[in-house]
């Protein structure tokens, strides 16, 4: 019992790295938001552009969606930083990391949106466009909140799932979390900080967990 | 075929005519040349077997089917060109489904209100009083703030009727609207179908409920196969057919 305290939970060996891990945990939390605030909405864009079907355009979409989803993040992000450069687009580590993974993020998030708008019956198209409402009327008020409500369930799941990619990027050498705290595991030979970066990414994805339940919980449809 | 019965148009104003309407689903033609008129503040009921083609030609009317043929008028407008505003069409004809299809994340007041916000335009104020003034036509005024799945299947579909109500349309299409609901449930649904009427609306019902048919329509049209087998009052189709098959419907609908 001592030796896994003496081991696991020695946080007297951590003083000199506060610091650092606070900035490696900042920088996985605007990672994990920014994948979130960009492969979601660009994942439901790519949803609605699909709706509009025009083959060509389709292809494409899923060509991309099945691409991006069957390649490891792993690759990409590798992709990402050192092959871009090649094509004269020189990413700094965290934006190449970032751009791999919101790219995944979307298109998983794109299935998801897609069922989503399969799941919701014809009869809904058929009463909002008997009523004179348009297309993209119907789209938006009648078939898109309740896509995005049945959607909000495996949504959470893949974007924690995906947000955790953001360790990733410490092959590409982002100070991330992770990066950082199994640097210092090294420099004091003790896995203390990787307790504590274990502790941060719960405190980052549980409250992430909760709101989401919430957000399921505020828009349940009132049943009977 | 033997010769139709004289039919007589209530009123001179025709609100809908269609003539010559085909339609076909791939190699199934479903309408085989459908011609019919229907004036102003009448209310049409088409009977017939399952497959016979009402539905289709009832959902010709505003387009939610494209018809392979013919011409279709609502309103003197022909609405199967090319150029018409299908949107600015549709508000003209109202539709209750036999699914209800109402939306379930929006309140009744919010299902009515819907198109009358976005269609019509009117302002948040305009339109709720608008729609609790429907609301309360169909009985269900109380119920404004209530979720579909909060309400009876007979209640959601009145608020379907007071949906299409609410924009004034110049005619109302029910398909089926009773077929979906339980039993004990059907009788105030077409109550308000009756109220409806009462009120001047043009209808054209297509629906099982041969009591109704018989009691509430001016003109019973019995289609057959994709085409109009017979038209005439509830008297001269229902009660005292010529046609065999259509004596066969009435008999197995035990009317």
């Amino acid at each position: 019992m001592d030796q896994i305290v003496r081991y696991f939970f020695d946080f007297g060996l951590l003083s000199a790295y506060w610091p650092d891990i606070l900035r490696g945990f900042l920088i996985t939390v605007e990672m994990s938001i920014l994948t979130v605030v960009i492969g979601i909405p660009l994942g439901l864009l790519l949803a609605i552009l699909r709706l509009y079907g025009i083959r060509p355009l389709n292809w494409l979409i899923i060509f991309y969606i099945d691409f991006f989803r069957s390649i490891p993040q792993l690759v990409l992000i590798v992709l990402a930083y050192f092959a871009l450069p090649y094509f004269g687009l020189v990413l700094e580590p965290f934006t190449a990391t970032v751009l791999a993974l919101a790219i995944v993020l979307s298109a998983f998030s794109e299935e998801i949106f897609w069922a989503g708008i399969n799941a919701v019956a014809k009869g809904q198209w058929e009463a909002g466009r008997s009523t004179g409402l348009s297309f993209t009327q119907t789209l938006a008020y009648i078939i898109l909140p309740q896509v995005v409500r049945m959607s909000i369930p495996p949504l959470t799941n893949r974007a924690i799932g995906i947000s955790k990619g953001t360790t990733l990027g410490s092959v590409v050498a982002v100070p991330e979390l992770l990066n950082v705290t199994s640097s210092i595991q090294s420099n004091v030979a003790n896995p203390t900080a990787l307790t504590v970066g274990a502790l941060l990414f719960l405190l980052l994805f549980l409250p992430f967990v909760r709101f989401t339940r919430w957000l399921e919980h505020v828009y349940a449809h009132p049943r009977s | 075929m033997t010769a139709l019965p004289a039919v007589t148009v209530p009123s001179p104003e025709t609100i809908v005519s269609i003539e010559g309407l085909r339609k076909s689903f791939g190699d199934v033609e479903v309408l085989r040349g459908v011609d019919l008129k229907v004036g102003k503040g009448e209310a049409v009921v088409i009977v017939g077997s399952s497959g016979s083609g009402k539905s289709t030609c009832l959902r010709c009317i505003n387009r939610l089917e494209e018809p392979t043929a013919g011409t279709i008028r609502v309103g003197g407008q022909e609405i199967t060109g090319p150029k018409v505003d299908l949107n600015l069409l549709r508000r003209r004809i109202g539709m209750v489904f036999q699914g209800i299809h109402l939306y379930p994340h929006k309140t009744a007041l919010g299902n009515v209100t819907l198109a009358l916000r976005k269609v019509v335009g009117l302002g948040k104020e305009e339109a709720e009083q608008k729609a609790r003034h429907h609301l309360g036509v169909v009985g269900l005024a109380h119920k404004a703030d209530s979720y579909p799945a909060q309400l009876s299947g007979g209640q959601q579909q009145r608020v379907g009727i007071a949906r299409a109500m609410a924009l004034e349309p110049q005619v109302m299409l029910f398909d089926e609207p009773t077929s979906a609901l339980d039993p004990e449930l059907v009788g105030e649904v077409l109550n308000v179908m009756v109220r409806t009427k009462e009120m001047g609306m043009t209808m054209i019902v297509v629906t099982h409920e041969m009591k109704f048919a018989r009691d509430v329509a001016d003109r019973v049209v019995f289609m057959d196969h994709g085409a109009i087998l017979a038209e005439g009052t509830p008297q001269e189709i229902l009660v005292n057919p010529q046609h065999q098959r259509i004596r066969d419907f009435v008999m197995r609908s035990h009317g």
